[in-house]
């Protein structure tokens, strides 16, 4: 229960991010060692097939498969973003973009698969749009935040953006007339916004932070029957819970699984914690449990945790002790 | 960082200025002769005892602070405080009090896009506004006031003759096109910053309107008046803070006199800190006529195509008929991605022969650049400008009072400037004198000299003490 199924090695410094691609059949990761790695099932064990090391000149922060599965996106901190054509065997990186002032924190894929996002400590986040022939052009550059801006994440099915800070908020975004906006501020952690993520609806989001909680947020639409006030016809985010006390030190990574509805998170105490709604909880003041906690999941700070999409119950997690780790919390569904 | 561009706020402004930790500039401490004492030590040596001098409060120039790398003090901390409406208050005092010989002549150049700002906060007309601030900036002691589009008469023509003759070499020389305007300090240190050497050579070497105008009135009119450059204080009134930037510009700052050729600029909204400041209501003050010199006319004046100097309008006009006798008067412009990235085109027997675009705001800069990098812009001419909707957009414009949007304000301001009446720069006679008897025709040295500009690659400063986390 509290042993990891697999421990993925190979990374030479720590490792940041991981992500599966939307069939569940592979896990990527990417680090301080400017790569990125692709690790599949062989067997019964899982095995490195791809190392992609020449294309970063700095740490790689993150990684994002689009929606169709067969592009893989890396944001890194030289700047750039890769796009890597991920269809053949062989791996290309077929497209870079650039253009943020400095380290690019995180991409994300809109539903569709026709939008990126990308933020960077430069404060901005930036909308890109996927033109024909790997071309991809700037639809929005905002300087939305007014610190470094962690992550990004598109809802589920909306074209509505999601963004998180060091400045202590998370931002929602969406087209509006000829361009990008923010429309809705979230306020109320104490410290920086590491990651956020949405549930399977789209209609709640998780944040978690340097201050050590995790919030959920609700969203409150137009004539909502809570009588919620919506000014100017814009729908509204509230924080319905705040689950404080758990973690031990700064909460680094949120992932909410589409299958089951449990919010995984990751702690630089080295602890993977599993939260769950009770059943029959209260929609605008909802109870989650802790349902499992991995003590020293992880030698080190726990970077990134991700739901598998197809598997229930398997999670992978990322730390600075170098090492991937593969769980199986399948019992506790 | 208000007041800036966008483009401006996105990037690192001290790198421009590169401050670093401390200031090394030498402060000259005055020697001052007086009476020394001589102590005769016990060998029979002699020391001169110096009196101990009396340190005054160090004081660094603008142009020392701007030409050095050592200073902790933020780049827009330095412009800001340096370049402000303060500033000009704390010239206009130290004038007053100056002995008549000694005074500085102080101008005033107001550009259209201030002047209707203005005049759209206290509902005025644009003349009537123009001519209320001439009135109030005298009160407070300046002696010229000019509006800044003779100056683009300038800049416009400029730019249509390098157009003509780039177009003519673009087949031995592929850098030449596409040109890209330089009107907007947004954009150029934004190039000179983030592409460098790669997009320099694209950009357009003819001064912006501010510039010209600092030329005009530092060298053309001071000579006409008898005045040495840094007898005159000059001022301009300009849409955005980017501009404080290009006044700083090394380009623009006379070694012989140590002068710059615009001292101060100040901005629309501090325009309005300053009345409100001074506790003058702008619509009481009886109109003071713009001193003609140096101005468009009687009137203000606007220029066809774009409110942002209509560079890309008169130059697609003016290569249409020079390069193809196509007689042209009015531009269909298509939206292209957004409203603010537009092209037009010319056919000649089902040839495209002329694309020009109008690129403005950094979504749209951005992509322009890559396409640019990857030999992808299919275009001629790109009139690009930091700010979305362009200068009566800028970043320090007067905000909308509430009830109205800054698309809905934008929109007005857009209605006031193309009601102006559009200035002619081919058949103005003043222009063409300018040609002759001061520069020494079209393509003199001197109009080189004092109507185009240099750009240099600006390094990124990688000072791991100055990076804001």
């Amino acid at each position: 229960m509290s042993t990891a199924i697999a421990t993925l090695t190979g990374h030479k410094d720590r490792v940041w991010n991981v992500a599966w691609n939307p069939k569940g059949t592979v896990l990527t990761s990417c680090g301080s060692d400017h790569s990125i790695r692709l690790w599949s099932k062989e067997g019964d064990a899982w095995v490195c097939k791809t190392v992609l090391s020449e294309a970063h000149t700095r740490t790689v922060r993150s990684v994002a498969w689009s929606p169709s599965g067969s592009t893989l996106a890396s944001a890194s901190f030289d700047a750039t973003v890769n796009i890597w054509d991920c269809r053949e065997e062989n791996i290309e990186c077929v497209a870079t973009l650039e253009g943020h002032e400095n380290e690019v924190k995180s991409v994300a894929w809109a539903a569709s698969g026709a939008l990126l996002a990308t933020c960077s400590r430069d404060k901005s986040v930036w909308v890109w749009e996927v033109a024909e022939d790997d071309e991809y052009e700037c639809a929005s550059c905002m300087p939305s935040h007014s610190q470094d801006v962690k992550k990004v994440v598109f809802h589920p099915t909306a074209d509505i953006l999601a963004s998180a800070s060091y400045d202590n908020t998370v931002k929602l975004h969406r087209e509006e007339c000829d361009d990008w906006t923010v429309f809705c501020t979230l306020t109320g952690h104490q410290s920086t916004v590491w990651s956020i993520a949405f549930n399977v609806s789209g209609h709640r989001l998780a944040s978690v932070s340097d201050d050590r909680t995790v919030k959920v947020w609700q969203e409150y639409l137009p004539g909502n029957k809570e009588g919620v006030a919506t000014p100017e016809g814009a729908p509204v985010w509230k924080c319905v819970c705040t689950l404080s006390g758990f973690h031990q030190r700064a909460i680094y990574d949120v992932s909410w699984c589409s299958l089951t509805g449990a919010i995984a998170t990751s702690c630089g105490d080295d602890c993977i914690r599993i939260f769950k709604e009770q059943p029959n909880s209260d929609p605008n003041a909802p109870v989650f449990d802790l349902l499992l906690t991995i003590p020293q999941a992880h030698a080190e700070d726990v970077n990134s945790v991700t739901w598998n999409p197809t598997v229930v119950g398997l999670l992978a997690s990322a730390s600075d002790d170098g090492s991937i780790k593969l769980w199986d919390f399948s019992h506790i569904f | 960082m208000s007041g800036f561009s966008g483009v401006l706020k996105l990037t690192d402004l001290d790198d421009f200025i590169a401050p670093s930790q401390e200031c090394i500039k030498p402060v000259k401490v005055e020697q001052k002769s007086g009476r020394g004492v001589i102590r005769i030590e016990n060998d029979g040596a002699d020391a001169a005892m110096a009196v101990q001098p009396k340190y005054e409060k160090a004081k660094i120039t603008l142009n020392d602070c701007l030409a050095c790398s050592g200073c902790i003090t933020s780049a827009e901390v330095v412009l800001v405080n340096q370049q402000s409406h303060d500033e000009f208050y704390r010239v206009l005092a130290e004038n007053n009090s100056r002995e008549i010989s000694e005074k500085l002549t102080i101008i005033v150049s107001m550009s259209p896009q201030a002047v209707l700002s203005i005049a759209a906060k206290y509902s005025l007309g644009a003349d009537e506004c123009a001519q209320k601030l001439a009135s109030y900036f005298k009160r407070l002691g300046a002696h010229y006031i000019f509006d800044t589009n003779f100056a683009r008469n300038l800049s416009l023509l400029e730019a249509e003759r390098e157009f003509l003759k780039r177009y003519k070499e673009k087949d031995s020389d592929p850098k030449t096109l596409p040109m890209l305007a330089s009107a907007c300090p947004g954009w150029v240190c934004y190039a000179e910053k983030t592409h460098g050497s790669f997009i320099l050579p694209y950009i357009s070497t003819v001064r912006s309107p501010q510039q010209v105008m600092g030329s005009l009135v530092k060298d053309l009119w001071a000579t006409q008046k008898g005045l040495t450059p840094d007898k005159i204080y000059h001022v301009t009134v300009m849409p955005c803070f980017d501009k404080k930037l290009e006044a700083a510009r090394e380009d623009f700052y006379n070694e012989t006199f140590s002068a710059r050729e615009v001292d101060c600029v100040i901005t629309s909204v501090e325009v309005e800190q300053m009345l409100v400041r001074d506790e003058v209501e702008l619509v009481t003050l009886s109109p003071c006529c713009l001193d003609g010199d140096l101005s468009s006319g009687s009137q203000l004046t606007s220029h066809p195509g774009s409110s942002s100097g209509g560079y890309a309008h008169s130059i697609f006009i003016k290569a249409a008929k020079e390069l193809f006798n196509q007689e042209i008067d009015d531009l269909q412009w298509k939206i292209l991605r957004n409203n603010d990235f537009r092209e037009v085109i010319l056919e000649v027997n089902g040839e495209t022969v002329l694309r020009f675009a109008l690129a403005y705001g950094f979504r749209n800069i951005q992509n322009l650049v890559q396409k640019l990098k990857r030999g992808k812009s299919p275009y001629h001419y790109i009139e690009v400008m930091a700010c979305p909707s362009g200068c009566l957009n800028g970043g320090a414009q007067v905000r909308p009072e509430s009830g109205i949007s800054s698309k809905e304000l934008v929109a007005q301001l857009e209605e006031a400037y193309q009601s102006l009446p559009a200035s002619r720069p081919h058949d103005d006679q003043r222009v063409l004198s300018c040609y002759s008897e001061w520069l020494g025709g079209h393509d003199s040295e001197k109009t080189r000299q004092v109507l185009h500009a240099k750009y240099k690659a600006v390094e990124k400063n990688v000072n791991a003490l100055g990076i804001k986390w």
